[in-house]
């Protein structure tokens, strides 16, 4: 199907976003997003690794269907993206040593965020082109961001407020994404449908 | 200098062995399940079919070219146009069967139905995919009063959704009263493909009628 | 009693569960538990990739480079997930469909690089695939927990079998995403309280039997 870029970007970004509709990334939505500052950096590092590695992934899968080895597709795209992890790393390393210690720690852990992942693979069962590809990275990744410093800010406003012991932490946490899970349902009609 | 060469040429070697390791197990695994995982396919198809075209018993695929040819194609997952053909065990034609897709309220609804070239209308109706809303606009797939519509749904008109209860003609499918959207998203559906693929079907109806 | 050596199997059903006491592997828990038998079907995948990934692992610990440690278990990962796609296609269509793009995903499910590098890297092959089953059977535990919630409540069923009568009206909320979110916060409220229980019931214990330790006997 051919869908308008527009499209793409809009039910990305919005209508499935990543983490509050289809529930990727999960594990670094509900542990790093009590500081706004850490959500926002680490929410820039996953847009720009996820763009990069979605660019990659879709050059080297027009190579294993050159071969036929679409088997070989999800170790591949692991690969890649443990190696955009890395070069990213060193590319910071070495362009600004302030910004790689704040990010330092959260860099090796993109690797296992099924975000990052989940782009290359969605991408290449929906058949999209290198444009499309680009657009749908960067609308996902985007949503990402944007829903971890929302829950972010939430959090950090539900610090002062007096919450039972029982509920502090990852139980609050969850509770605060369901609503704002409910509050995106209400995009769901932006697809164009009636 | 040695220690190092020996230390990067060893971790060289070692992880040539692993992908070589892992690039056997999953080439193993592919090659075994290949079969199965073609029968499974196959089954899943002849079922979603039957449905469509109750006492259909083979079927014929398709694949339309982009210059509007048809070349026959072997069953299994594919992203181009297809035609599927169906004939009951006497070997008589029944109809064929299409696919389309549509955005609906959620995400893009996938569907197949059941055309029959000779009175020109939609006899049936199936989803494939949806992740609509459960209990509203998941209703598409399964209200018995929403899929009486498509009966035999007159596909000479541009076939169109109506709000619930205001249907009068026989071009146009009986919303379900909650699932507006997605009712209309299935008439979208259905009326761009029928445009796209009823002028290939008719121009080929000899062929596919006799299922070579 | 088996404070120092603890059973690998049972340490991952229970005491290191990993869906409640770990808060590991959520994207798969949270996606694919709206019907108990998705969840099973999730869990049982996840199972049989740990027991691979582990097995593997474990059983070549000992060539392992130091600095390529990771990029080899991504590696065995990534293999053991791809032929458990194959697995599941080869068994049943209709849940491979049902699980979408979450079988592929289990490569980035944290659980499974922990375990890789937190137990099999250092442990010899039996134990490790006994920890793989123990993590994964406590996985899929959480998930069968928070699909039987979702799909009680969200869809009045349970395993596809109705369980009241005609009137009754699905909570729908419950198979939408924030449910998802709700009925885990629920599931973690429930074991936070009984854990706190028990640990106020075995301080109690203790107080008594030091304060007054010859009433406490007699």
């Amino acid at each position: 199907m051919n869908e308008s870029l527009g499209h793409i970007f809009v039910d990305a970004f919005l209508i499935n976003n990543f983490v509050l509709c289809v529930f990727l990334g999960m594990c670094s939505f509900l542990g790093l997003s009590s500081k706004v500052s850490t959500a926002w950096r680490m929410g820039v590092s996953v847009i720009f690794v996820i763009t990069v590695s979605a660019i990659l992934s879709y050059g080297t899968n027009l190579i294993l269907v050159a071969f036929h080895a679409e088997y070989l597709r999800l170790i591949t795209y692991i690969v890649i993206i443990a190696a955009t992890v890395q070069l990213t790393e060193m590319f910071i390393k070495k362009k600004s040593p302030e910004l790689f210690r704040e990010l330092g720690i959260y860099l090796p852990l993109i690797t296992t965020n099924c975000a990052v992942l989940a782009v290359p693979l969605f991408q290449t069962a929906r058949g999209y082109n290198l444009l499309q590809s680009t657009v749908f990275a960067l609308a996902a990744s985007g949503g990402y961001c944007m829903a971890m410093v929302l829950l972010a800010l939430v959090r950090e406003r539900t610090e002062l407020s007096d919450v039972p012991s029982l509920a502090r932490g990852t139980a609050l946490t969850l509770v605060l994404a369901s609503i704002l899970s409910m509050a995106f349902m209400g995009f769901a009609g932006m697809g164009g449908g009636g | 200098m040695t220690g190092t060469t020996t230390k990067s040429t060893q971790m060289i070697r070692f992880l040539g062995f692993v992908s070589l390791l892992c690039g056997v197990l999953i080439v193993g695994a592919h090659v075994a399940s290949q079969s199965r995982i073609r029968v499974n396919q196959e089954e899943i198809l002849r079922e979603s079919l039957a449905q469509l075209l109750p006492g259909m018993t083979r079927q014929v695929i398709y694949i339309v070219t982009p210059t509007g040819e048809l070349t026959p194609a072997a069953s299994g997952e594919s992203s181009d146009k297809r035609i599927f053909a169906g004939f009951d065990a006497g070997g008589k034609f029944l109809g064929v069967v299409l696919e389309a897709s549509e955005r609906g309220y959620a995400d893009v609804i996938s569907a197949m139905y059941a055309y029959s070239p000779a009175s020109k209308t939609i006899t049936g109706f199936s989803v494939l995919e949806m992740k609509e809303t459960p209990g509203l606009g998941n209703k598409i797939g399964s209200d018995p009063e929403f899929l009486a519509n498509f009966k035999a749904l007159d596909t000479t008109h541009p076939v169109a959704a109506v709000k619930h209860g205001k249907k009068t003609n026989p071009w146009e499918i009986d919303a379900i009263s909650g699932a507006t959207i997605s009712s209309r998203a299935v008439g979208r559906m259905l009326a761009a493909s029928v445009q796209e693929m009823a002028p290939i079907i008719a121009r080929h109806r000899d062929r596919i009628e006799r299922g070579n | 009693m088996k404070e120092t050596a603890p059973n690998p199997f049972i340490n991952g059903l229970w005491r290191q569960n990993p869906t409640f006491v770990q808060i590991l592997g959520m994207c798969p828990t949270l996606a694919i538990t709206n019907s108990v038998q998705n969840a099973i079907a999730m869990g049982l995948a996840t199972a049989f990739v740990l027991i691979c990934s582990n097995g593997l692992i474990a059983a070549i610990r000992k060539h392992v480079p130091k600095q390529v440690r990771i990029a080899t278990y991504i590696a065995i990962i990534a293999t053991a997930v791809t032929v458990t796609d194959y697995l599941v296609k080869a068994i049943s269509i209709s849940v491979y469909k049902a699980l979408g793009p979450f079988i592929p995903l289990i490569v980035a499910n944290c659980l499974v690089l922990e375990r890789a590098e937190g137990f099999a890297a250092k442990k010899p092959v039996i134990p490790s695939m006994m920890d793989g089953a123990g993590m994964g059977l406590g996985f899929a535990f959480g998930l069968t927990c928070l699909g039987t919630v979702r799909e009680v409540l969200g869809a009045g069923t349970f395993l596809g079998i109705h369980l009241f009568g005609p009137n009754f009206e699905p909570w729908v909320l419950f198979l939408l995403p924030p449910g998802g979110f709700i009925s885990l916060a629920i599931w973690l409220l429930i074991f936070a309280s009984y854990r706190e229980r028990k640990d106020r019931r075995e301080r109690a214990r203790a107080a008594l039997l030091t304060v007054q330790p010859a009433e406490a006997q007699s």
